[in-house]
């Protein structure tokens, strides 16, 4: 079921990740990711990163992970990315 | 570039553990203070910060109730007071430096490829008088002029081309392979073609003017084989007139070449005792050092010199080089040849001869190879019977019968 805001953004083909905070995870293979438009880490070990997006949780797990810098506005992701999940 | 405005400003490596280090990142990151290179390692979080993001943690490290320890320091402003310890080392560095830079301004090394019969000396000789040699400011050399003045000073280079690769000089040139000579010919003026050698004509083909020859004529050095001049005859068979033209003709000529070479029967060869002594040496500017308290003696000994050039990069030469002499003793031994040595030298020596031959295009029919012996030495005397191409072109001698009109102007 589309939301009527959603509906509007879509007729008026206006950009989703600035009305609807909807989060951008970029991968390059399973090695790099970029995420924009989230909150904050919730959780960070070796195996899996957890993080608050503005509408649901991202957990990025596999092996070796590692934040290659983490700003107000985006942040990367490197290791061997296994699976990515919103929650 | 990123890494280097970092280095510039300097950045911290820096330890986090604590209550809640996650809460750390995020209050940074609000904050706008930059981390990277985050890594967990288990117990506590490593990641790198600038000097000026340090400086604002502590509000953050209260609020999250974690511990902040220094790791490493990088960049420029941890290196400067390291500088300040080791000065004189940094002196010398930074002398080293200006030392390359000046260097830069001059030749250091010249190579010249691509000559064969022009030797590299003669070359060297020509650049040394026009003040080009190791030593010379590079913004004094006008490499336009230096090709040109090489074409114009040797009629045999066709081609030049000279670079600066770093502090070495490279100069190209081509040689012309056959140098023929030019005569230039004026209009109304006839060429001939004359005989080089001697001989029987086995083969010709005349393309343009008179053929004075045949084939199967017996030709002596110096005789017009194919004339220049075109007679134009009267009705009365008389010449009227000659049409000069450049005569034009592939003549084959079978003629006689004589070789001899002399070898002495008895020989002096070396024979290497063995003993060998190496030398080094420094060269600065020219200048040589030697090793002291360092002497060859031996009476008789061959030397060797290896030198190297100092190159810190890739062309850039400095006018620094270090190498050895090594002296090897040997003694001479007088030996006779027999005759089995003396018939391969006469071979070797032959073989030469008809390679030098065969390179001009002449085409051997017959040889006589005669070895013979006196007190002293073996001669070998070789008489060939070859096929070559002949003719020379020569300006036409011949001219205008006179006429008429000519006589009278010549009595008035």
């Amino acid at each position: 079921m589309i939301s009527k805001k959603e509906q509007m953004v879509d007729s008026l083909k206006l950009p989703k990740d600035l009305l609807l905070g909807a989060s951008i995870v970029t991968l390059t293979g399973n090695h790099e990711a970029w995420i924009e438009n989230y909150k904050g880490i919730i959780e960070y070990c070796d195996t899996f990163i957890l993080l608050q997006g503005k509408t649901c949780q991202i957990c990025i797990s596999g092996k070796n992970l590692s934040i290659d810098y983490y700003t107000n506005e985006d942040m990367k992701i490197s290791g061997c990315i296994a699976c990515v999940k919103y929650e | 570039m990123e890494k280097l405005i970092r280095s510039l400003k300097g950045y911290l490596k820096i330890k986090v553990w604590g209550y809640s280090p996650e809460r750390f990142m995020n209050l940074c990151s609000n904050r706008n203070i930059l981390l990277w290179n985050i890594e967990n390692h288990d117990t506590y979080y490593t990641m790198c910060i600038s000097i000026a993001g340090f400086w604002r943690l502590r509000p953050v490290t209260k609020k999250t109730k974690t511990r902040v320890a220094i790791l490493h320091r990088y960049g420029l402003p941890f290196f400067v007071p390291y500088m300040k310890k080791r000065s004189i080392f940094f002196l010398g560095l930074a002398g080293c430096l200006f030392f390359l830079h000046m260097m830069s301004y001059f030749i250091w090394s010249i190579e010249i490829t691509g000559n064969s019969s022009l030797t590299t000396d003669v070359l060297m000789d020509f650049l040394e008088e026009n003040e080009i040699v190791c030593g010379s400011r590079k913004k004094d050399l006008d490499i336009e002029a230096l090709e040109k003045s090489i074409r114009r000073q040797f009629d045999i280079v066709t081609w030049t081309s000279a670079r600066l690769d770093g502090t070495k000089l490279v100069i190209q040139i081509k040689e012309n392979s056959r140098k023929t000579p030019q005569i230039e010919v004026a209009d109304g003026e006839g060429m001939d073609l004359e005989a080089t050698k001697k001989g029987k004509i086995v083969d010709m083909v005349t393309r343009s003017g008179v053929p004075l020859v045949k084939i199967e004529d017996e030709v002596e050095k110096g005789e017009i084989l194919v004339s220049g001049a075109v007679p134009v005859y009267n009705e009365d068979t008389t010449i009227k007139e000659y049409l000069f033209c450049k005569a034009d003709a592939d003549i084959y000529l079978e003629c006689g070449y004589h070789y001899e070479e002399k070898f002495p029967i008895q020989y002096q060869y070396k024979v290497y005792t063995g003993n060998e002594k190496k030398i080094s040496y420094l060269r600065f500017f020219g200048r040589e050092w030697k090793l002291p308290f360092q002497k060859v003696g031996f009476d008789r000994c061959d030397c060797v010199v290896s030198e190297n050039r100092l190159e810190p990069l890739k062309d850039f030469y400095l006018p620094v080089s270090f190498g050895n002499y090594r002296y090897r003793e040997y003694t001479l031994l007088e030996k006779q040849y027999t005759q089995e040595q003396v018939k391969t030298l006469c071979q070797e020596s032959l073989d030469r001869v008809i390679e030098t031959l065969q390179e001009k295009g002449v085409q051997i029919i017959e040889k006589d190879v005669k070895i013979k012996k006196d007190s002293s030495h073996y001669m070998l005397y070789v008489d060939f019977t070859v096929v070559e191409k002949t003719g020379i072109l020569v300006r036409t001698k011949t001219e205008n019968p006179r006429t008429g009109e000519d006589f009278q102007e010549t009595r008035e």
